[in-house]
């Protein structure tokens, strides 16, 4: 099966601590991959490495065979996991935005989904909840047909009903083709959607299976078998 | 991309700029009709004169103040902190970031200059001066013609200058982006090293050659200079925001 995301021996060291140590793994394209471990295990310098925001330390990391550049950020949609949008914009001007930069881009989709989640697009973000706030970055992730989503902790400050919204968001804007990585700790949640899991500790993948595997061999949800690995 | 980009820079920093260039010239416009009646209605208007008047001078400071925070506030939180998660995954190349936001820092520098001699002439032009542009128009026209490379030079010194120092306002964060624990003393650690570095090469340049403004000559030696260190600068900055960068 060809990778949507492989990394070679990837490594990535910060002054006084490994991030990253030597990780090799692929992700299939067509997945949905949840990037599973505990406070500063790693995840977030994997998806910053994967967005080109952090540049390794030795190793490699291929996006559709590429390193991170102009042509694979075209590809991929990031969500972080804090706000990155100014304040000072309405919503409707960030949609142009993103119109303007990326164009795979759908303003149709991403003006639907604001309405059933009742948000105006014509306020600014100044005035908006931090929920309301990570809703509205989620809606524009997910608005580009893009080939690779990678959402980091897309369901942290939102409550359990919007989760189940965001969730069934996350699932019906996903086609065959694209490949979805999300990282969490609100493993229970997510499980349902996932394909494939990986654990990731201290800077090192600790188990990358299938879900199916998970359940067949182990006989435990993911969830279970995580509070095992990573108990303190 | 880099259209896109300056579009977008204009808008976020447009919004600072253009209200308070209309204060500005508000503010003379008011300034002159004080001026005007005062002279009518024996010195009855002396109090709002001084008031407007200090307003006119605190705008028109304000507006260099806010050039340079601007150009801090704008790279720093654009670029280097949350804001630069977005930047930074556009599919542009990193270094259009930097043409955008010094493009569009230096149109803004170009416009405050343009906006300030603007309101002088609202505050001062009348029959009197324009006769005595009148007057100084042939000599003025003559030093033109004569000194028209100096005066070339000069409006070039002043582009590159500008340019030059946005840069090296701009390496500087990039060096504090380098230092995560200490970013705000890093960045103010190298404006100050490069200072120094810039001030070195100066004192060399001046003992192998003097080096005097009213010599044509000698000013393109500085242009010379302080290209050079903007392009250091520039290929510095973007060395860091394309290999170290190390957002929070």
């Amino acid at each position: 099966m060809e990778s949507a995301v492989e990394c070679h021996n990837l490594t990535k060291v910060f002054p006084g601590c490994i991030a990253l140590n030597s990780i090799n793994l692929a992700i299939p394209k067509g997945q949905i991959v949840g990037l599973l471990g505990p406070n500063g295990s790693g995840k977030t310098t994997f998806i910053k490495l994967l967005n080109g925001l952090l540049t390794p330390t030795s190793g490699q990391i291929l996006i559709n065979g590429m390193k991170p550049c102009i042509e694979t950020k075209k590809n991929v949609s990031y969500l972080p996991e804090r706000t990155y949008l100014n304040d000072w914009m309405a919503v409707h001007d960030i949609i142009d935005l993103f119109c303007d930069f990326y164009a795979d881009f759908n303003k149709a989709k991403a003006y639907d989904m604001l309405q059933r989640l009742g948000i105006d697009p014509r306020n600014r973000l100044k005035t908006m909840s931090k929920g309301t706030k990570e809703k509205v970055q989620l809606i524009l992730v997910m608005s580009r047909e893009a080939e690779l989503y990678v959402l980091d902790e897309p369901i942290g400050g939102v409550d359990p009903a919007t989760r189940d919204y965001i969730l069934n968001t996350i699932i019906s804007n996903y086609s065959e083709n694209a490949t979805l990585l999300i990282s969490t700790h609100l493993i229970a949640d997510v499980e349902k959607i996932l394909d494939g899991v990986i654990f990731i500790n201290q800077g090192s993948i600790v188990l990358s299976a299938t879900v199916d595997e998970i359940r067949e061999k182990e006989n435990k949800s993911v969830d279970a078998l995580f509070r095992e690995v990573f108990k303190c | 991309m880099l259209g896109k980009l300056m579009k977008y820079e204009i808008r976020a920093t447009g919004r600072i700029f253009l209200p308070l260039y209309g204060l500005i010239l508000l503010s003379a416009a008011i300034l002159r009709g004080f001026m005007a009646a005062n002279e009518k209605a024996n010195n009855l208007f002396t109090m709002p004169i001084n008031i407007t008047g200090t307003i006119y001078f605190l705008l028109i400071a304000a507006v260099f103040v806010m050039t340079l925070v601007v150009m801090i506030q704008r790279f720093q939180k654009n670029l280097l902190s949350d804001e630069g998660y977005l930047s930074f995954t556009l599919p542009v190349k990193t270094h259009s970031h930097i043409d955008a936001k010094m493009l569009v820092t230096l149109i803004w520098i170009i416009l405050s200059v343009l906006v300030i001699i603007l309101s002088v002439f609202i505050l001062a032009v009348n029959q009197n001066v324009i006769l005595s542009f009148e007057k100084s128009y042939l000599p003025f026209s003559d030093w033109f013609t004569s000194q028209s490379w100096l005066f070339v030079e000069y409006i070039v010194l002043f582009l590159v200058g500008s340019l030059s120092i946005t840069l090296h306002i701009y390496a500087s964060m990039a060096v504090g982006n380098l230092c995560p624990k200490h970013r705000l003393l890093a960045a103010f650690g190298a404006f100050l090293g490069f200072g120094v570095i810039e001030q070195i090469v100066a004192t060399f340049m001046a003992i192998w050659r003097v080096t005097s403004l009213d010599d044509t000559a000698d000013l393109s030696i500085v242009i010379l200079f302080a290209g050079v260190f903007g392009v250091a600068y520039y290929f510095f900055t973007d060395w860091v925001l394309s290999k170290k960068l190390n957002l929070e």
